[in-house]
């Protein structure tokens, strides 16, 4: 605690009882947490354990709701990311956020051009040579007038570090920036972080890449659920304990309870299914009755997967067989109304609803076809309506008429209707993608149970993608885990009730780490 | 282990959903019948021959062509794009017309087909275009708008082509006092309502206006959706052609100059949204009406003519502030609500 007091120029960036909340959700929790010059502190936990909002909130995008931040022994406060920038703390955030059209050295020197520029004309030379100590620094050997549309992700991860250098930020938070390089520019990129270590900048390094981690970091902070479960030096961190506490719950680590697979009823058979950049080599079996958990961090491949088993991208190779026929799916609407295989999308605000229709809409959309008269192609307004009152009142979606827009919905009842409208439609396969990313706590324990009734009760066979391990372990019969676009280990028999939720956390976990 | 086998209860009674069609956007039409009604009322003061059964028919027939040539704008707009060769289509089916009955000297029974077909292929060429290379609407549209004013003035040399006398039956004569146009363009003006409200192929163009990837991942075979769009665009485009040859009683080949920036006026003064999605029949109506009464009430007070372009774009830019602002006075209250 003394750190925070102590008048210095060199003290850590520190937080305290940093909390912030948004509607429904604690998305940070009385977070604190020192970051030291000359370390690389690396920010661990699942998706959505609040690691971006500690981010933010330090750049100052967001403000936090209580708590107080210092740096150097000065109280810290920025309300915008000029002010974080204006302090010497920068963010190179995950998407590459690069001037395409314009040249690296402008994209360097974006917010100092008026610095090179005497009378408001670009001294050019000048800004080139500016802009060369910083691509030195970062090990950016190009001319620096190249355009930047060109360069591959690794360039452009450089120039946004070669930009934060220029900022003479002393803090530099890196969000996931492993995710679009490949392992050699991975390499690169760690020699630099560890250089710009020595020079005594302060690394906030977020991934939830366990071998990069244990690579660079000297130490690691993880979180889950928005609180902060601890801080330890990396040296005394096993690797499974950190997994353990990045995935460990509480709460909710029960089964929601059995589900019964009709072990001889195979509804779909996925045999090698290979999509060059999608999926590779996946094979494995579904069964009636079944919750066959996909597992994997994002980028492992698995909505890329779900995409083209439903047509939306075509496989290079392998084989789909539905109930045993060998099925040809080359678009959405065959994987739908020939194989009644539904997708409930991950991104239901871009992807899944219809934001400025009605509730009726967004339900019924695709049974439209089985309610229109022959002749006059009307669609019966009355089975609507009363398909869409039905699926209301299963799902129990809090609207106040059918008529209300789906953007008026909360989170949950979107989702409710994202997969309602599968059910109207029969599915009987049904792949659901991360389906309660940003719902609260209560319409995820309905989401869970709802799931878990169409299983058991309803017998459809369901693929649930989740990143999140708690809910994959509560729901699933089986456990498929992916990495690198690949299946890489399966977790089968969960319904047998000697292992503890523990044990299963720790099998993925193996999984996990024997390949990272 | 916690088990429960039956479905979990509904938490409140399902509320009343007897008012669940989807009907107009309510507030917007009821402002636009007011805002009709205060010009209708306005002019028929301040002008003696307003009222005169004479006036009522030109201005129905003004109205059903703004309409007519709205719509062909609007299904476009509905599924996201837009077609800027709206007028260019319907010169070029003037000229194609002209052509058909004064060189090659068939009847009408052929000529109007022809002329038809040809909105279709044009708009076919459109949709094609757009859906299989994946190129913006505007800069396909924006570029045969171009190529099809170029032919037609090089085909037709500027002058106008002579049509049959009869043909101007459907473009020159009234029933009970309303222009025979009118009650056509009413009809497919019901007819269109129809299909947005109720019919599978309607509904599917809202659902790929409103959410083309989300369409998609129904199921929704989006560019087929896109295309008929412009097929059916291309086709009232070439109508408006035909029936406007037949009110002149000659085919001029600047027919559709002045289409353009009317069938977005209506368009959007009548509520269908640039982001697509949204479309009101209602609206289009009631747009093509204010939109005629305005440029006539502008002669009445003798406005100077040469201003009026500047009448038309004010107007068209009031009618999207006011949507914008209606937006976002409706998100704070929804945030407000939500807080």
């Amino acid at each position: 605690m003394s750190a925070s007091e102590q008048k210095s120029t060199t003290g850590p960036l520190a937080l305290r009882g940093i909390t912030k909340s948004f509607p429904g959700v604690r998305a940070v929790d009385n977070v604190s947490v020192d970051f030291y010059p000359g370390k690389i502190h690396a920010l661990m936990g699942e998706n959505g354990a609040g690691k971006s909002t500690v981010m933010k909130i330090i750049t100052g995008i967001y403000q936090p709701d209580s708590g107080e931040m210092s740096f150097h022994g000065e109280r810290l406060a920025p309300r915008s990311y000029r002010e974080s920038l204006a302090m010497g703390i920068d963010i190179v955030h995950q998407e590459i956020q690069v001037v395409p059209e314009a040249s690296v050295a402008e994209n360097i020197m974006l917010d100092k051009l008026s610095l090179v520029s005497p009378g408001g004309r670009v001294n050019w030379r000048r800004l080139y040579e500016e802009a060369s100590v910083f691509m030195q620094e970062v090990g950016l050997h190009l001319p620096p007038s190249t355009v930047v549309r060109q360069l591959s992700a690794a360039y452009k991860q450089l120039i946004q570090i070669a930009r934060a250098l220029a900022a003479r930020a002393t803090v530099i938070l890196l969000d996931e920036p492993t995710s679009s390089l490949s392992l050699s520019e991975s390499d690169n990129l760690f020699n630099l972080l560890d250089g710009l270590k020595q020079r005594g900048v302060t690394v906030i390094y977020v991934s939830h890449k366990i071998e990069e981690v244990y690579r660079i970091a000297d130490s690691i902070s993880v979180m889950r659920d928005g609180k902060l479960i601890g801080t330890r030096p990396r040296a005394e961190l096993e690797r499974n304990e950190l997994v353990r506490m990045m995935i460990g719950r509480d709460l909710r680590e029960q089964r929601i309870g059995s589900t019964k697979v009709s072990e001889s009823k195979v509804v779909l058979k996925v045999e090698a299914l290979s999509k060059a950049g999608k999926c590779t080599d996946i094979s494995f079996e579904l069964r009636e009755g079944e919750i066959l958990g996909f597992y994997g961090l994002i980028g492992a491949g698995r909505t890329e997967f779900a995409r083209v088993l439903i047509g939306e991208d075509q496989a290079d190779s392998g084989s789909v067989y539905v109930n045993g026929q060998k099925a040809t799916i080359r678009r959405v609407s065959d994987a739908l109304f020939r194989y009644k295989i539904g997708y409930v999308t991950e991104n239901r605000k871009e992807e899944g609803l219809f934001l400025g229709e009605s509730v009726l809409t967004n339900l019924t959309l695709l049974v439209w076809k089985r309610m229109r008269h022959p002749l006059t192609r009307y669609i019966s307004r009355k089975k609507e309506e009363v398909a869409a009152r039905k699926m209301v009142s299963e799902l129990s979606v809090r609207a106040r008429s059918l008529a209300d827009l789906a953007a008026n919905l909360s989170g949950g009842n979107q989702q409710k209707i994202s997969i309602g409208r599968w059910l109207l439609a029969d599915c009987d396969i049904l792949i659901i993608d991360e389906p309660t990313v940003g719902v609260d706590v209560g319409a995820k324990e309905q989401i869970h149970q709802l799931i878990w009734n169409l299983a058991r009760l309803e017998r459809k066979a369901i693929i649930l993608i989740s990143s999140e391990m708690a809910e994959i372990i509560r729901l699933s019969s089986r456990i498929l885990v992916f990495a690198n676009q690949q299946i890489i280990g399966e977790v089968g028999r969960l319904d047998d009730e000697e292992r503890s939720y523990a044990k299963v956390r720790d099998e993925i976990g193996n999984l996990l780490s024997a390949i990272h | 282990m916690q088990k429960t086998e039956l479905p979990p209860k509904p938490i409140e009674p399902v509320p009343d959903f007897s008012k669940a069609s989807r009907g107009f956007r309510g507030g917007r039409a009821l402002g636009l019948l007011i805002g009709t009604a205060v010009l209708f009322g306005g002019i028929a003061l301040v002008s003696d021959t307003f009222l005169k059964p004479y006036t009522m028919f030109i201005l129905t027939r003004q109205i059903a062509f703004s309409i007519l040539i709205a719509l062909s704008q609007a299904v476009c707009l509905v599924v996201g794009g837009m077609n800027l060769s709206v007028g260019a289509i319907g010169s070029m089916a003037t000229v194609i017309l002209g052509l058909c009955f004064q060189e090659l000297k068939l009847n009408a029974w052929e000529a109007v087909p022809i002329t038809l077909l040809f909105g279709v292929v044009s708009g076919a060429i459109n949709g094609l275009i757009i859906t299989r290379l994946k190129i913006n609407s505007f800069i396909v549209t924006l570029s045969l708008m171009f190529v099809y004013m170029g032919l037609r003035s090089g085909i037709s040399g500027g002058s106008p082509y002579t049509i049959p006398e009869d043909f101007g039956f459907i473009g020159q004569s009234a029933i009970l006092g309303i222009s025979w146009v009118f009650v056509l363009v009413c009809f497919i003006l019901l007819a269109t309502g129809y299909m947005f409200s109720y019919t599978v192929f309607g509904r599917h163009m809202l659902a790929t206006g409103g959410n083309e990837n989300a369409a998609r991942l129904c199921g929704i075979a989006t560019d087929a959706v896109v295309f008929r769009a412009h097929v059916i665009s291309g086709l009232l485009a070439a109508l408006a052609a035909v029936l406007w040859a037949s009110m002149i009683g000659s085919c001029a080949p600047e027919t559709g100059d002045s289409w353009l920036i009317g069938s977005f006026a209506v368009s959007i003064i009548g509520g269908t949204g640039l982001n697509g999605g949204v479309i009101s029949i209602a609206g289009i109506f009631l747009g093509g009406a204010i939109f005629v009464l305005i440029n006539y009430g502008l002669i009445e007070i003798k406005a100077n003519p040469y201003f009026a372009n500047s009448f038309l774009g004010a107007l068209i830019l009031l009618a999207i502030v006011l949507d914008r602002v209606r937006e976002i006075v409706g998100e704070g209250k929804r945030l407000g609500r939500s807080a």
